[in-house]
């Protein structure tokens, strides 16, 4: 106890360091850029800028990844208050209440309930981060190979499952991946597989190019595709971006009720923060006063919804970092972002490099207050950085995903790899395929691998010890949930989306994984 | 059923097939695992074909096409595309930052980008990359064969 509190002290201790905090505030601007352009996504945005971190130290790195993750979900807001245009799928929720506030020349309210929702839902959610981050990391400590292959099967069957329209069609999109995983250098024997010639591809495919392919190059060819058009303007407001303390009182039950609704969907492996803000919006309606107000403007309705989506931040991470399963495609990138470092998602960050786990932690606590501070004193700025045209976007993203990709190893063949998944990932998103999926099956495919072929090597070929633990049983019966859970998903969308009524917008920033969100 | 599935469905055959054939030429350690992975792509691509008879049994077959493009501009699309692919090239062979200048240009000109939106977001990405990359993670960014 007195250890973990040590630890946490000096993460913070280190957190605050001058270059942590530089970082914490330019990747939270960024964040909120990327979230408040509608035709850009948060894990297209933490992708495209996963590079820039290679040379930062592991902590740093990740909290500025943390950092473009959260201002990218507070960010969605701002577009869709002003421009009834959600940035993000995270905040299309809010976009019922808030452009109602808008219209009635209540903006900078409705901006300052976002801001300040958003800010508590993500600081609440770090207490669960945590609480609930070691204790199961406790638990992957007894994982053994059986284990470690029964785990990586399980997380891509529940993203696989819960991330696509139709279940075959996930599970094909992991089993392509599975397959590419297997290029590069056998991990047993050390022979090399489908290589094609290249010396490139003996390491396999790069995950990072594969991540910026599949995630923002992608969005490149998806936004060429359509007829480019000019976006709304964002109305003009001259109410102050402020609260009173009886609206604060006002709005604090729904933001602990959405709290706790965005965090168990951010632990639940395979929901996200487009589910949660529903959610976390009907709850504030079923639950409020002023009933009457909601579907015309109500700050518990914007407060319900950003508040939730902000809470799955925290609650997404734990699954990601204790147990390597990522609960939806920003958390699959982050964890990309890990392993580019190194580091492997387990009980070892925890143990090892427990140091630098609750530096990253720490970090996370302070974003917020970055993501509160720049919200509010950003605000009219970003409002018209979010009316920039996708005719700009188109090459200036497909300029720093080319650049992205060749940082890494400084190598000309990563480009062209990028840039085949791009393609791949673009037809991947027409098709309905799951390009998160595919991402993730290039990550736990090794992991995979390696946890099957030395089980079998420790039993003498014997495949029972894989059905030998009451572990593996546990994770096996996971994984027949992973199969079986979208059934409920999708129920519990559906209904949540319905009980919003109101008026959804379409354009959204068009999440890769969750396009029709 | 849409019939822009049958396309999903031979793609997968056709990697299975692929993959196979190149497996054959493994070691035997280093030819089961992704052996296992290509009979789950394979049978799983056939239960999707399974699916799709019942969905055409009971819904009848829809194109597909109208939906999936929706909205689809194909000149646009397949002229921003080769720009893109003309740029990894320019890249290669003149450099990256004179690449970068001249698809940005090109590419904003034909998106009918105003031009002073062109010089100030040319401007902006130049300088975020040299900033970023160059001065901060002191990468040498290629500089074309050209120039070698």
């Amino acid at each position: 106890m007195l250890e973990t509190l040590a630890l946490m002290g000096h993460g913070f201790v280190n957190a605050m360091s001058l270059s942590n905090l530089l970082f914490m505030a330019g990747g939270t601007a960024i964040g909120i850029i990327i979230g408040c352009l509608p035709g850009l996504s948060a894990a297209m945005g933490v992708a495209l800028l996963l590079p820039m971190t290679f040379t930062m130290a592991p902590e740093t790195g990740l909290i500025v990844l943390g950092a473009i993750y959260c201002g990218a979900i507070f960010g969605g807001s701002i577009s869709a208050i002003l421009i009834h245009t959600p940035g993000t799928p995270a905040s299309a929720a809010t976009a019922i209440e808030g452009y109602q506030l808008t219209l009635q020349g209540k903006a900078g309210k409705a901006l300052a309930v976002a801001c300040f929702s958003s800010f508590c839902g993500g600081l609440l959610s770090c207490i669960s981060l945590y609480f609930f981050a070691p204790l199961l990391a406790q638990l992957a400590m007894k994982f053994g190979s059986p284990e470690y292959f029964w785990l990586s099967i399980f997380g891509l069957t529940i993203i696989a499952g819960v991330a696509s329209k139709s279940l075959l069609k996930g599970l094909i999109s992991g089993a392509l991946g599975l397959l590419l995983s297997t290029i590069g250098m056998d991990p047993m024997e050390g022979a090399q597989r489908f290589m094609f010639g290249q010396a490139s591809l003996y390491e396999g495919i790069n995950t990072t190019c594969a991540l910026i392919g599949l995630f923002s190059m992608s969005q490149v060819l998806i936004l060429a595709e359509k007829k480019i058009k000019q976006r709304a303007k964002a109305a003009k407001f001259s109410d102050k971006i402020t609260l009173s303390g009886k609206e604060i009182k006002r709005i604090t039950p729904t933001i602990l009720r959405s709290w706790v609704i965005g965090n168990l969907i951010g632990i639940l492996p395979g929901a996200g923060a487009s589910i949660a803000c529903f959610l976390g919006y009907n709850t504030s309606r079923q639950f409020s006063h002023h009933k009457e107000e909601f579907g015309k403007g109500s700050i518990e309705g914007v407060a319900g919804s950003e508040a939730a989506n902000n809470a799955v931040t925290g609650g997404s991470l734990i699954p990601m970092l204790t147990l390597g399963i990522p609960g939806e495609s920003v958390t699959a990138v982050l964890m990309g972002g890990l392993i580019i470092q190194g580091l492997q998602p387990g009980p070892e960050l925890f143990t090892r490099y427990a140091p630098m786990t609750y530096t990253f932690f720490a970090g996370f606590v302070l974003v917020q207050f970055f993501m509160l501070g720049i919200g509010l004193l950003g605000c009219r700025g970003f409002a018209q950085i979010s009316r920039l045209s996708d005719a700009i976007l188109i090459p200036s993203v497909a300029v720093l995903c080319v650049v992205g990709s060749f940082a890494i190893h400084k190598n000309f063949f990563d480009v062209v790899i990028m840039m085949i998944f791009g393609v791949l990932g673009y037809l991947v998103r027409k098709f309905d395929l799951n390009p998160a999926a595919i991402v993730l099956a290039l990550i736990l495919g090794p992991i995979g691998e390696n946890g099957l072929r030395r089980s079998l090597r420790l039993s003498g070929g014997s495949p029972a010890i894989l059905f030998s633990t009451p572990l593996c049983w546990v994770l096996i019966a996971l994984c027949v949930f992973g199969v079986c859970s979208p059934i409920f998903m999708n129920r519990m969308e559906k209904k949540a989306v319905e009980d919003a009524g109101g008026d959804i917008p379409n354009e959204t920033g068009d999440d890769p994984v969750r396009t029709s969100d | 059923m849409k019939k822009t599935d049958i396309g999903v469905v031979g793609f997968m055959y056709a990697v299975c097939a692929f993959f196979f054939l190149m497996s054959r030429d493994l070691k035997k350690g280093a030819r089961i695992y992704p052996l296992c992975i290509i009979a789950i792509l394979f049978l799983l691509t056939t239960g999707y074909v399974v699916e799709m008879l019942f969905a055409a049994k009971k819904n009848g077959v829809t194109s597909g096409i109208p939906e999936i493009f929706e909205g689809f501009q194909p000149k646009q699309f397949f002229i921003v595309l080769g720009m893109l692919i003309a740029y990894l090239a320019g890249m290669y062979f003149v450099g990256f930052y004179l690449a970068t200048i001249v698809l940005m240009a090109a590419s904003l000109l034909y998106l009918r980008v105003p031009k002073w939106q062109i010089l100030i977001s040319t401007i902006v990405i130049i300088g975020l990359v040299y900033g970023a990359f160059t001065m901060f993670l002191g990468v040498k960014l290629p500089v074309g064969l050209l120039f070698k």
